[in-house]
Parts: structure tokens; sequence; C-alpha cells
């Protein structure tokens, strides 16, 4: 059912990017906003306490002007910075500048020269910075009245780590959220579709022709209402097909009744009838007339029947194939003489030996025969035997006008007359008998209209090579090939 | 020919028109119309010939056919209303010698009846003649074959069947010449006559029917006999 599976994967895959991007989403917003909040908090913190620091705590300390690297010093204002966790660079202006520890030395240099002019003009200015490999928050500026430039430096990388942590934390979120989107879809799918492949399966249960599959009803949801309407149509359809297997059946029992009655008095009929026929010289003219009618038609109405019968047969499928080794040559033989002598058939071989069922054969043959003369009444008419080595073809082929081309399939339909110029004792159903028995031997008949006119009708016969009989109990004259096998039948001298 | 014929057939119309047909072909005919009677009527009267309907009421005539073989090699002629593998066959088996399948035309019937009959009358000139087959004595006058020392009753068929494949001893005699010599059939005959009763004529005279020493098949083609 890869349709299903394909719905299983499709509602996964939208669940899973649906969450995938509102955790994207969250995600990046979450973390991007803490940042911002966290930086922004830290900048108002540090300018606060910087402006605090130049316009109260610098001036307190009465630094001479302009002050050197030891007035600094000894102010210890370093230290009192320290204490609020922020490091001290001083720029004196004169190119070494105090820093409050060694690692500072030379990072003066580094900073923005955008930043140093700002603080150089007086204003409070700010910068993110990497300072002796940490993140920092510097921030600058000048004591009221002048002075020179401090910039106080404050290590930021417990706040880098807050993001980060923020950001795995969010990432772990996702990550959790999707396993349930996946997981949520598998079980929504089950629910969803248990219904679709239950009727799936009923349905594949009917088309293999179990009409009583039903598809179990296990909500009152909408799909419950479609399962009972499901449920309903199956049990029209049963029914349906059962009535009308019925009828079939009725109507063909009927025939063979019909047929089956009629063979008893139809039997009498024609022993009488053929008492009647030796005798037509006694009767007086206008009876023998009569007679002779009634002799005739009783000779057509013992065909129809007995073809209605054989029929009725393969529809009751009481037919059975009986195999015998059989030479095709002489069995073509002795059908054509006995039902179109003057048919033409020219041996392709001495013998054509194959496995099948000789009554069967005579019948198709001698009905494609009666079919030739019926139909193309005193032309020529050949046979043609081809042995294949997987099998034959016996082709009737005879030069009467032959049949329309759109119609060529439906002359093996029972009662097909296509042909208004076909007369005699046809009844339609010589053809249709043929084909059934070609079925029943595995083959089948076709038929095509010759160039240059006429009708070919060719039985097309498999021969089953797999299961080759046993070895004859004796001396065996046959030798095997393939299918087809050839054999000498001259008796010894 | 003033051959007697019992007819055992239950439809009237058709017992009584081939009754007309058998007479007015020079037979003798008595008439059954159910197969008790027609046993009774065989039992009670010499006859040359029984033509026997196989579906009857009271006694069918497959019932009918082995009652008669119990004690007599007279040729049984089926009617049969099928030409069905297995009406003919187990017709055959019940000891028939060949069938007529209905509707029949009256002088279809008179020549088989003939050609059954004419196999009884035939070969006077055999007379005194034994032919030994392996274990076999087969005295040709009297129409009995003895194994061993031990009487094998065998039909009228049957024994035909048998001296003509002896006659042509390691010959193969194919189907339809044997159904043209033994059964009278110009053409086309019922190849499962033969196939029955090479198996009946197996089952009596061979040691082991199902793997046969004195008459062989030649698969695809007939019969022969041993040389």
């Amino acid at each position: 059912m890869p349709v299903l599976r394909g719905v299983r994967a499709r509602l996964a895959a939208s669940l899973v990017a649906l969450v995938a991007l509102t955790a994207i989403v969250l995600g990046v917003g979450a973390s991007w906003f803490v940042d911002a909040t966290l930086h922004d908090r830290a900048l108002q913190d540090a300018a606060t306490q910087a402006r605090f620091d130049l316009s109260v705590v610098v001036p307190e300390r009465q630094l001479p002007v302009p002050a050197t690297l030891d007035d600094i010093v000894r102010s210890s204002l370093a230290d009192t910075f320290r204490q609020r966790g922020v490091e001290t660079i001083v720029d004196l202006g004169s190119g070494d500048p105090f820093v409050s520890r060694t690692e500072l030395v030379g990072a003066l240099d580094q900073f923005p020269a955008d930043l140093r002019d700002r603080v150089a003009r007086g204003d409070l200015a700010y910068a993110w910075l990497d300072v002796a490999g940490r993140p920092s928050l510097v921030v600058g500026g000048r004591a009221a009245g002048g002075g020179p430039s401090f910039y106080f430096v404050r290590d930021v990388s417990d706040l880098a780590a807050a993001v980060a942590q923020l950001r795995i934390a969010l990432a772990f979120g996702a990550v959790a959220l999707l396993l349930v989107a996946l997981l949520a879809s598998r079980v929504v799918a089950r629910g969803v579709l248990a219904p679709v492949e239950a009727a799936a399966r009923a349905a594949e249960r009917i088309e293999r022709g179990d009409l009583s599959a039903r598809v179990p009803v296990t909500s009152r949801d909408e799909f419950g209402a479609w399962a009972e309407r499901f449920n309903r149509m199956a049990a029209v359809l049963e029914e349906t097909i059962r009535r009308l297997e019925a009828a079939q059946t009725q109507n063909r029992r009927f025939v063979a009744d019909v047929s089956h009655e009629l063979r008893t008095p139809l039997a009498a009929l024609v022993a009488e009838a053929s008492i009647v026929g030796a005798h037509l010289d006694a009767l007086p003219a206008d009876s023998r007339r009569a007679a002779e009618l009634l002799v005739a038609d009783v000779g057509r109405l013992r065909g129809l029947v007995e073809e209605l019968m054989e029929l009725s047969r393969f529809d009751a499928a009481a037919e059975h194939v009986s195999l015998e080794r059989i030479d095709l040559v002489r069995l073509i033989q002795a059908v054509v003489a006995s039902r179109l002598s003057s048919a033409i058939f020219v041996p392709p071989a001495p013998a054509v030996i194959v496995d099948t069922d000789p009554r069967r054969l005579e019948r198709i043959l001698g009905n494609l025969l009666d079919n030739a003369r019926e139909h193309a009444p005193d032309a020529m008419v050949e046979v043609e035997l081809t042995p294949r080595d997987d099998a034959v073809t016996i082709a009737v082929l005879d030069r009467g006008p032959g049949v329309a081309d759109e119609a060529l399939d439906r002359i093996f339909e029972r009662f097909s007359k296509l042909d208004p110029s076909r007369h005699g004792g046809s009844s339609g159903l010589g053809l249709a008998i043929a084909a059934e028995h070609a079925a029943l031997l595995g083959g089948h008949l076709e038929a095509s209209n010759r160039a240059g006119g006429g009708l070919r009708i060719a039985l097309m016969l498999p021969l089953d090579v797999a299961e080759p009989l046993p070895l004859g109990d004796d001396t065996e004259t046959v030798r095997r090939d393939a299918g087809v096998r050839s054999a000498t039948t001259e008796p010894d001298p | 020919m003033d051959a007697r014929i019992l007819l055992v057939e239950d439809d009237p119309s058709i017992r009584e028109v081939t009754a007309i047909g058998l007479r007015g072909a020079g037979f003798t005919v008595t008439t059954a119309s159910d197969g008790r009677e027609g046993l009774d009527r065989f039992e009670a009267e010499p006859f040359d010939l029984v033509l026997l309907d196989v579906m009857l009421p009271r006694l069918d005539g497959l019932d009918v056919a082995r009652a008669i073989r119990r004690t007599s090699t007279i040729p049984i002629v089926m009617l049969t209303a099928r030409a069905d593998t297995i009406d003919v066959v187990v017709g055959l088996e019940a000891g028939a010698d060949d069938y007529v399948r209905k509707p029949f035309e009256v002088p279809e019937l008179v020549a088989r009846v003939r050609a059954a009959l004419r196999r009884v009358g035939q070969r006077p000139e055999d007379g005194g003649e034994h032919l030994r087959f392996g274990p076999l004595d087969i005295d040709i006058a009297g129409r009995t074959v003895a194994r061993d020392g031990e009487d094998v009753p065998l039909t009228r068929t049957e024994f035909d069947l048998l001296t003509e494949l002896i006659r042509h001893a390691g010959q193969v005699l194919a189907r339809d010449v044997l159904l043209d010599r033994i059964w009278g059939y110009d053409y086309l005959g019922d190849s499962r006559l033969v196939d029955v009763a090479v198996a009946r004529l197996r089952a009596k005279i061979e040691v082991d029917p199902a793997s046969p020493t004195l008459i062989l098949t030649v698969r695809g083609v007939g019969y022969k006999a041993a040389r």
C-alpha cells in the first residue's frame, strides 16, 4: 500500500516541518531578544556607573592637571573600580597609558579610533570588544572639567555564556519537540489511516471475489459513517451479484433442462424420420414433399438441440479433457474425409505426434470445416497444419466472401449469424462450440480475412512440453523432439 | 438373416420405431421396457444380440450388461444418451461390445447391429484351427481360450481382437485399423472402443495387466501382440 505509506510520510513531514519552523523562529527570536536585553542592561549599568565614576569618584581624588602615571597609581582609583569588577585603562596622552592589569598592556592601541576620538572630545562612548582574549564592554569618558581619558573594561564573558547556554537549551527543546511531533504524527496517522487500511483490505477481498468482506465500524466519527456507507454498498453489491448469478444459473439450467427434455422425443423423431426418409417413394406426391421437409427439419432440430446441450455442458463446467498421444496428420485426414472430402490438406510431415484430446480436436476441426462449407459453398477449402516447438496451428482457409473486419471477433459468439448469405443448417453455434473446445485445450481460435478474399480460421494449440508422457511400455517408435514429435507409423512388413 | 434381437428401451416411441426398423431389416425383435423385464426375457429365450438403453427404470442398462456378461458372450450394443467419456467407457467396461449414440437413424443402428452379428457368423473356414500364443491356447472354431489349461471366458469382441492381434503378431495395428477390422467402422470410430477392449482383454489374459507382456501398446499408434 504505497499510497498509504505516502500519506503517513507526508503527514510526518509536514508536522515535523511545522514544528521545526516554529522552534527555529521561537529559538532564534528568544535568543536574540535575551541577548539584546542582557547586553542592553549591561550597557545601561556600565554607562550609569561610568557617569557616576567620572562625575563623582574621579573628581573626589583631585588628580593634578595634567596627571602623571604616578598620580593615577597613587589615587588607587583602579582598586576602587576593580572592587566593582571593572578594570581600568587611563589614556594619559603620553602614549604610555595606565593599566590596572598587566594583561591590558597594549589593549588601548587596539581600541577603535572612533571610540577614542569620541572619548577625547569628552563624550561618554562604549564598544563591545575582545580585550586580552575576553569578550568585554569598554566604556570610555573624561571626568567633568577635563583630565585624562578613562576606559572601564568590564568582562562580559558570563553574558555570552548565558546566551550560549540559553541557545543550547533551546536547541534541546527543539529536538525534543521534533521527536514529539514525529511520534504524534505516527499516532495520528495510525488513527487516521487504520480505517483506510481496513477499507483497502476489504476492497481487495471484494476484488478477489469475496463479496462478504466488510469494513469494521470502530468509531462514530466521519470514518464510522463512511464505513457504514461502504458496508451498505458492499451488501447491495453482494445481493445484486448473487441475484444475477442465481438468474444466470437458473437460465442456464433452464436451457440445459429444455435441451435434455427435448432429447428423448428428438431421439424418437430422428429414428422415425429416418424410416420415413427411407420410404419416401412409397408416398403420394404431396405427402412426399411434406415428408422430405419433415426429415430435413428433424435434422436441423437435432443439430440445434445437440449443440445447445453441448454448450450447456460447458456452462456447467462439466467438460473434462482426456489427453492421448495421437498423430495429427492422421486425425486431420480422417476428419477431412468424413466432413468435407473436397478440402485440400497437404501434411507438413509424415506424422505429427502430439498429446491432446482427439475428440475435442475432431469437434473443432469438424465445426471449422462445416463453417467453411456453409460460408463458402463450392469454393476451395484448404487445411493447413503448422507444427512448431511449443504449439501447433491448424487453419481452415476458404475462398468465400469473408467477414467484415470489425465483425471478425463476433463470429465466435453464440447464435452469431453475421453473414446474410449464409444458409443451410447452420445454427450459429458451431464456431462458439469450437471456441469453447479450443479454450478447454488451452488454445484459442483466430479469424482473419485472407488476401485475395476468403476467411481463415486458425486454431492455436499450445503443447505442454513440460510434462512429457512416460515412455511406452514397449518398443517406442516415437522420436521425441521438443513438443511436436514426428513418428514413423508404418507397420512392420 | 433371421437373427433374434432383444431390444431393451423404456421410451415407447423409440422402442416401437426401432423395432419397426429392425424388423424391416429382417431381424426378429423382442422388446422389453425396463431392465428387469429385459433380463427376464434374456433368460427366457435365446438371442443373437442385445440392444440395451443405458438409462432404464428398475435396473439400469449397465447392471443388465454386467448380469448378462456373467453367463454369456452374446454381443451387446449400448444405446447411450451421450457420447461422454464416462458414459461410453463405463458402458464398455460393463461388457458392451459397441455403442450407438442417441439420437440415431435407424439405418445407422442396423449397420452397427449387422457389423456386430457378422463377426459372430464369420470365419467358418477357421474350423479346427488352434493357435498357440505364449501361455494361451486358442480354439478358433469353438471360440474358446485357455490359459495353462484353464478356460478364459472372452466376449466375442475380445476374442476377435485377440485373434486379430495374434494373426499379425509383432506387427503394429493402428487403432483405426482395429476399429475397421473388429468393429466394422470405416473411419472415425471411437478409439475408446479399442482401448477399453484391450484393457478388458489384458485383465483376463495378462499375469499383470499393469505391465503387459502379451498385448503391447505402441504409443500414439495402436497395439501389437508380442511375437
